[in-house]
């Protein structure tokens, strides 16, 4: 059991991770980025093809990785996102849809269609309280946490931070202030791109690397964003790790019930907690 | 020196969908003027107040400010070159305490003269801004509330700090979007009084339903119905004109008094 609760936790930790960013966007922008689940996918494929070139240096693959996301999203945001906002949000499902899938057949053709396996970069088991835990899982948590302390003191206590906490309220009175919110739309959407491609860069050993990941995650991503209220960090943090805790427990018993418990558990708080688009 | 106009439209028209929501609208007002726009629901009011502002681009028509055409121009240049609004729905930052929102307002509005903006947010607290904020609030008076999260105020308070937000940012013209609406008899009474005080230091428009809030406030009236412009002129006189009783109050005499 307490094997289960470690993996929980290492999911909670891999879904908060990629759904800040889709939080954030949703929250901000109003819309629904399919394409944010082909970031994180990249962010993996990267981390498999950079990882020869910088001999295994886990950390340093892993930087290069997320670094070479930011131009990516810039692109997908500046010719995609901008074009989306402040329209019906059908055209955003659509059109983000429609980069995913672009997106996905690239990956195809690059990197080709099976799994590609990447090993443990830490390969180290730490054992405490009579359970043995990979310490690449325990390094990911820590992350997560470090993570949500610093975009809450990003948000808290930047400029930046501020005016998105603002937009999140009510993006036309930003605009009212004189202040240009695409600007900050697209600073909001590198962060949490280039935070999923990180998702995937450390995802990548855990699980195996291939073109539709992004797709199964994103689907869960969005259950995180729903039950942690839009926009809303501390929020989307305890979702991330309550779900991640719920697909582990599920998963112990039944398998194949694991994703289906996260929707049923969004069923549920939205029942009680409708949100407004 | 001659007063030139501060803002003309030419022909603005807006559809969505296939409604004409603001029909080929030529307005214009001068510098210095107090203008109300009336109307019933529906009539346009609010999306002629968007189209001034750059919230959406015009169907067909053009935008001038100052003399120059900025149909183009995007909502918060059109803010920094002293076009400033409220709106409908009080837009405030309900996340934010409410000396937080004056600090944006307050520091957008400096950066004109020092570009190079704060990156921590504590930087911007600086104690000539917080004076600024702190008479902004005082103005309004609301200064005892400046450090309450936004969320707790009262309706009222909300639309008294979303003016004190639109006056930080320095008009040249403020445009109002039914500034009474929700409030109470007494908070519209003060907010009317604030207007009264402090309008000598700008142009602006008042968008109002109710003309008998307004009338003492503005020298002109327009009238906006189904999207055109119907009347132009000082309130009186437009209140006399029979097109503007018939919309406004319908064919029968003897209903003005609901004025």
């Amino acid at each position: 059991m307490i094997n289960t609760i470690a993996y929980g936790l290492t999911i909670g930790a891999i879904l908060f991770i990629i759904s800040i960013g889709l939080s954030l966007t949703f929250g901000t922008m109003r819309i629904v980025n399919f394409a944010h689940g082909l970031v994180y996918t990249i962010g993996a494929y990267l981390i498999v093809s950079v990882l020869p070139i910088v001999r295994n240096n886990f950390i340093l693959g892993a930087i290069i990785a997320v670094l070479a996301v930011i131009p990516i999203s810039y692109v997908i945001e500046r010719f995609v996102i901008r074009k989306l906002y402040g329209v019906s949000i059908d055209y955003a499902i659509i059109a983000t849809y429609a980069v995913a899938l672009i997106g996905i057949d690239a990956i195809k053709w690059i990197w080709g269609a099976s799994p590609i396996p990447l090993s443990d970069p830490v390969g180290i088991d730490v054992h405490f309280f009579g359970i043995t835990l990979p310490l690449y899982r325990l390094i990911i948590i820590i992350l997560a946490l470090v993570i949500f302390f610093a975009l809450s003191v990003f948000f808290k206590k930047t400029m930046v931070g501020k005016i998105v906490v603002a937009a999140l309220d009510d993006k036309d009175a930003v605009r009212s202030l004189g202040i240009s919110v695409d600007k900050y739309f697209t600073y909001v959407f590198v962060i949490g791109s280039s935070l999923a491609a990180l998702g995937g860069v450390l995802y990548a050993p855990i699980t195996s690397v291939h073109p539709y990941m992004g797709m199964m995650v994103l689907l869960v991503s969005f259950a995180v964003v729903i039950v942690g209220g839009l926009g809303n960090i501390k929020g989307t943090f305890i979702s991330a790790f309550v779900l991640g805790m719920v697909m582990a427990i599920t998963g112990r018993f039944w398998g194949p019930a694991a994703e289906t418990m996260v929707f049923v558990v969004m069923a549920i708080v939205l029942i009680f907690k409708p949100i407004e688009v | 020196m001659e007063k030139r106009n501060i803002i003309e439209t030419k022909g603005v028209t807006i559809q969505f969908n296939g409604l004409v929501a603001v029909n080929g609208v030529d307005f214009s007002m001068m510098e210095g003027e107090a203008v109300g726009i009336i109307g019933s629901n529906g009539a346009g009011k609010t999306t002629f107040f968007n189209l001034l502002t750059g919230m959406f681009p015009p169907t067909s028509g053009a935008v001038f400010y100052d003399g120059n055409d900025i149909t183009q121009v995007p909502p918060h240049k059109r803010v920094m070159m002293g076009m400033v609004r409220t709106f409908q729905l009080v837009s405030v930052f309900d996340s934010l305490t409410v000396v937080d929102n004056l600090i944006l307002s307050v520091t957008r509005s400096r950066e004109q003269q020092r570009p190079k903006g704060s990156f921590f947010f504590a930087d911007a607290r600086h104690p000539s801004v917080l004076k600024t904020c702190e008479e902004a609030l005082a103005t309004m008076g609301i200064e005892d509330k400046a450090n309450f999260m936004t969320s707790v105020l009262s309706y009222g308070d909300k639309r008294k700090l979303e003016i004190a937000v639109a006056l930080s940012l320095k008009p040249r013209i403020l445009l109002l979007d039914e500034p009474f609406a929700g409030l109470g008899d007494f908070e519209i009474e003060e907010v009317s009084s604030i207007i009264r005080r402090v309008k000598e230091n700008f142009s602006f428009i008042i968008i109002e339903h109710k003309i008998s809030r307004i009338v003492d406030l503005v020298q002109r009236l327009s009238v906006m119905h189904e999207g055109r412009l119907i009347a132009e002129g000082v309130p009186a006189e437009v209140l006399r004109n029979p097109l503007v009783r018939e919309v406004y109050w319908g064919k029968e005499e003897g209903l003005a008094c609901s004025v």
